[in-house]
């Protein structure tokens, strides 16, 4: 080994603490970026392998002459198969529960040609036994349901019991999502069960199909096609039609790949650029230390490249050591979390491949980032004089005052060593502005971790508590009687009963938009309107009320006209303005205002019930379900607690983001504060020499430290929190606004945090003060 | 009062390849006493000094430094020790650079007094730098800064002054003033002062000199006529 390299190894062995903390951030950035890109991919690749191999429709259109699209669709070229089904939204009773699921139908024998399912238990659906029924594993492992068992559905005639001939899983309901505005469901309140067609058709009572599935050839999408098709269907009536990627579940998963994406660059992108700065302060110092020995190579022969080349080695061992593992650990990580996601979402195809392209990346971004950080002070080292840098006395920076003491004159007359500190900090104004960034990418990195989380429950509290006034949904067997409604509230522990209408409908304007018409009651008190500017409004009797998304979408604006399709009819209804709501993009109305515009009477499809003060909600239930009258129950607060239960996840990940945070400030701030307490080692030790005691000293490097800490916090909260704003934005579609909440305690906190660790942080170098040798630092010449 | 040093060792490591710096010190230093130690590098004079400062440990022997016995000190001690009893005076200043002049001794002046800013002036006045308190030290000449140390290292009015190659970063005509500076304060405030330097005919200016080899002292004598330090050529 050459002697440079063996000064390269040892150089690094005696600043090893340093160099490991650049390790440290660089492993984690690749690791993130390694784990969550390759996630990403094998997601999408399960995802699209499960979209082929179960020949997940590419459009799906319901309502209107669903038989003629059919015909019409599959004379299209690109079209591969056009299958027809009935599906229908009805109560299912099943373990003491009554709630609002859905049935689809199948052909019995053999798997449909469109929309296939993986049965993992049980056997599919066979003629010579039309009630055995195949339940979606979602439902099958919340009821425990397994061959065998049965359970009822509602049909016009009555309830009709099926038994479970096995469990399938479907890539319609990989997330089991009622419909796109309805993405959060609980198992409690939806569940799904595969049908033969004549028993599909027999449960919604219809003679035909009321649904086509199309899938292109070879599944691939076809934009155009799909277009041409879609166009077609509104031709036909149809009141849902939506492509692969509006598929609800589709929806929903395509959201969270989104996350995995924004992993995979926003965070590994804030550890690698906090690398890059530790590494610059780091070899920055080293060649400054080092200028002496520099010039004595230079004047013995050595070449400027040989030069730039061994301080660059600085930058790429760290950089391979870090990144190297990073990108094996990220991979592997990959595995594990691709794994946990599928089964926990139960994906039909789990795919886990090796990406060599993301090792590569991953190995080349760690390096890259450290070897860009060490150019600069590898340059000046190989453009250094001979002479001047064998000399060593570097200028010292002029010294002047402060510019607080330039600005406020008093501030000369403070104790010195407050003055020491401000004029500390602008004593090397490139290390104080890299550990002001080092502050700053810290609290972006918690406070878009944390932002997040904070969003996220003020959403759901927004949505299911300031918003959402009911507690259930209560479904009949038959047509909503105004006396049904009136029943409810004599239920013990019902307090207000009303009842509501929810269909589906077209809402078209300058564009299109399928959605869910509700109605209330005029006056109701089961939904709370909150216009764009956060104030009340109360539900029109002369108008709808959109969500926001649709101002854009249907390039309408308030007093606008939008022609509404739904129950079979359409009328122009005056937009009577827009409504700020974090989950979904709905359409509401008075029933009185739509009965008496359309002239058509509009029965109630359920009832919305709140529960007295106090009462027992489980009694109260089971005393609802017990009535015979009562078809499906949806508690509220199941939707909520499910929702809860995700947010799990989101604690555990920003656990994570916070520790790997602390990790990164940790390592940021101790390179700066390492370096920042060796260039003055010296004056640390004349003035231990010269009798001052060592916890003044610290004293006053804490006070430098912290007030350069100081300065990056409100930089990294402003920061934070407009990169937070960003990242929730990249969430944002017409079903979800997040709009970025993050509550003052998480500020106060998330800055306490950093500060303790910026003040942890220099401890390894304080606690160095104690061993310095006096002796032989006074007598060094200035570095 | 004054220095005392009985068999003084100084060990750098342990067994045959055990290095002494200082290989059993004799001698006594009164007070008011201009000792310069010379001899070349490596022979043991700036440890020595070093171990008299009590910035470095005796690993044996006695060492007693007006009327302080500084073996066995813990470090806090010394620090306490160092605070009262000596000031130093660097080779390259050691001075802070983003304090001023009249900062960078006020700095020490208030480790024994309440306010050390008046004490700070009239020691720049004494070394003759009354008129650049407001300097910082990358605005002074290398002589200016070395009168910032001296007026630093007497700020606290400490009886023993120890000067490490004072003018080993200065040019001769600047280095002569510095000595002269020395031998004024000590002539006119009665400080003990001790200055190491390789250069013999900084000797002539003592009252004692002290010469090292190995970590020994070879010879000890004193002047009975000390040149004026202006008067010094080499």
């Amino acid at each position: 080994m050459s002697p440079l390299r063996h000064k390269l190894l040892r150089d690094i062995r005696a600043q090893r603490a340093q160099f490991l903390a650049v390790i440290v951030t660089i492993f984690l950035g690749v690791t993130i970026f390694a784990a969550s890109y390759d996630s990403y991919q094998n997601l999408t690749a399960s995802y699209e392998t499960t979209a082929t191999e179960f020949r997940f429709a590419n459009l799906t259109v319901a309502g209107g002459d669903v038989e003629g699209f059919a015909t019409l669709a599959a004379a299209e070229p690109g079209v591969e198969s056009v299958e027809l089904r009935t599906v229908a939204d009805v109560p299912i009773q099943v373990g003491g529960l009554k709630l609002l699921g859905r049935v689809v139908g199948l052909p019995t024998g053999a798997q449909p040609s469109v929309n296939q399912v993986r049965v993992t238990e049980g056997t599919y659906l066979a003629a010579s036994a039309p009630d055995l029924v195949l339940v979606e594993e979602h439902m099958a492992d919340h009821f425990q349901l397994t061959p065998g068992d049965s359970f009822e559905i509602l049909a016009p005639a009555g309830w009709v019991t099926v038994e479970t001939g096995g469990v399938a899983s479907s890539p319609e309901y990989i997330w089991p999502a009622r419909d796109r505005q309805g993405l959060l469901t609980s198992p409690d309140n939806f569940g799904v069960a595969f049908v033969p067609e004549s028993l599909a058709r027999e449960i919604a009572g219809t003679d035909g199909s009321n649904e086509a599935t199309v899938y292109f050839v070879n599944g691939a999408e076809n934009e155009d096609l799909a277009d041409l098709l879609l166009s077609k269907a509104a031709a036909g009536g149809a009141t849902v039609s939506f492509t692969r990627a509006d598929q609800p579940s589709n929806t929903a998963l395509s959201e969270d790949l989104k996350g995995f994406e924004e992993l995979a660059v926003f965070f590994p992108f804030l550890f690698l650029t906090a690398a890059a700065l530790a590494t610059y302060v780091m070899i920055s110092r080293l060649v400054h230390a080092q200028r002496p020995y520099i010039g004595v190579m230079l004047a013995n022969g050595f070449t400027r490249r040989q030069i730039l080349t061994h301080y660059l080695g600085y930058g790429v061992l760290p950089g391979l050591a870090g990144a190297l593992p990073g990108a094996l650990a990220g991979v592997l990580l990959a595995r594990v979390i691709t794994g946990l996601y599928t089964s926990m979402l139960s994906i039909p195809v789990t795919l886990v491949q090796f990406y060599p392209a993301t090792l590569i990346a991953g190995v080349a971004f760690g390096l890259v980032t450290s070897v860009l950080a060490a150019i600069a002070p590898a340059l000046l080292a190989s453009r250094s004089a001979p002479a001047e840098a064998m000399r060593g006395n570097v200028p010292v920076g002029g010294g002047r005052p402060s510019i607080p003491e330039r600005i406020v004159p008093p501030l000369r007359r403070l104790p010195i060593p407050w003055r020491m500190a401000m004029r500390g900090i602008e004593r090397n104004p490139r290390r104080t502005a890299f550990t002001v960034l080092g502050v700053v990418l810290s609290l972006t990195l918690v406070l878009v971790s944390w932002g997040m989380l904070d969003t996220i429950v003020r959403l759901m509290d927004r949505q299911f508590v300031e918003i959402q006034q009911e507690d259930a949904t209560v479904y009949f067997t038959g047509p909503v009687e105004s006396a049904d409604v009136t029943g409810l509230q004599s239920v013990p522990g019902v307090a207000v009963a009303e009842p509501v209408l929810q269909i589906p409908a077209v809402l078209t304007a300058g564009g299109r938009y399928e959605t869910t018409l509700v109605t209330y009651q005029t006056g109701t008190t089961m939904h709370r309107f909150f216009g764009e500017d956060g104030r009340e409004r109360p539900l029109p009797t002369d108008g709808i009320l959109l969500g926001q998304a649709l101002r854009e979408l249907l390039r309408i604006e308030e007093g606008g006209t939008v022609t509404l399709s739904a129950a079979g009819t359409a009328v122009d209804v005056r937009v009577a303005g827009f409504i700020d709501e974090p989950i979904g993009t709905m359409a509401y109305a008075s029933r009185d205002y739509l009965e008496e515009l359309t002239g058509l009477e509009l029965p109630a499809t359920a009832a919305l019930i709140r529960y007295s003060e106090g009462s027992d909600l489980d009694s109260v239930r089971a005393v609802l379900v017990e009535q015979e009258s009562v078809a499906a129950f949806e508690d509220a607060n199941a939707l909520y607690d499910t929702a809860q239960e995700y947010m799990i996840f989101f604690y555990v990940f920003v656990g994570v983001m916070l520790v790997f945070g602390g990790a990164m400030a940790f390592a940021l701030i101790f390179s700066a504060m390492s370096v920042n307490i060796a260039e003055r080692t010296r004056e640390v030790a004349t003035l231990l020499a010269v009798g001052t005691e060592r916890r003044q000293i610290s004293r006053m490097i804490t006070a430098e430290n912290m007030t350069v800490a100081l300065i990056g916090v409100p930089l990294g909260l402003g920061a934070g929190y407009l990169a937070a704003k960003q990242a929730m934005a990249s969430f944002e579609s017409d079903l979800f606004a997040f709009d970025l909440y993050i509550r003052p305690s998480t500020l106060v906190v998330s800055a306490l945090a950093i500060l303790v660790v910026a003040l942890l942080s220099q401890w390894p170098g304080l606690r160095a003060i104690g061993r310095l040798d006096i002796a032989k630092i006074v007598k060094e010449r200035s570095m | 009062m004054g220095l005392s040093l009985t068999n003084v060792w100084k060990t750098y490591g342990e067994g045959p390849t055990a290095v002494h710096a200082l290989a059993g010190i004799d001698t006594e230093i009164a007070s008011g006493e201009f000792t310069v130690i010379l001899g070349p590098s490596g022979s043991g004079k700036t440890t020595l000094l070093n171990l008299i400062g009590g910035i470095d440990e005796a690993t044996s022997g006695d060492l007693i430094v007006e009327d302080v016995k500084l073996i066995d000190m813990t470090a806090d001690e010394r620090t306490s020790f160092r605070r009262s009893a000596v000031g130093f005076v660097f080779q390259f200043f050691n001075l802070i650079p983003t304090l001023t002049a009249a900062e960078n001794v006020e700095l020490v002046a208030n480790l024994t007094m309440h306010d050390g800013a008046d004490r700070a002036n009239e020691v720049l006045d004494q070394v003759g730098l009354g008129d650049r308190l407001n300097h910082f030290p990358s605005m002074l000449s290398g002589g200016e800064q070395q009168r910032v140390a001296i007026a630093r290292a007497l700020a606290k009015s400490p009886p023993i002054l120890l000067c490490d190659e004072p003018t080993g970063e200065l040019d001769f005509e600047t280095g002569r003033l510095i000595l002269a500076l020395l031998r004024r304060v000590n002539r006119e405030q009665g400080q003990t002062v001790l200055l190491v330097t390789h250069n013999a005919a900084i000797g002539e200016m003592a009252d004692r000199v002290l010469r090292m080899r190995s970590g020994r002292i070879v010879e000890d004598r004193r002047n009975p006529q000390p040149v004026a330090a202006t008067e010094l050529t080499w």
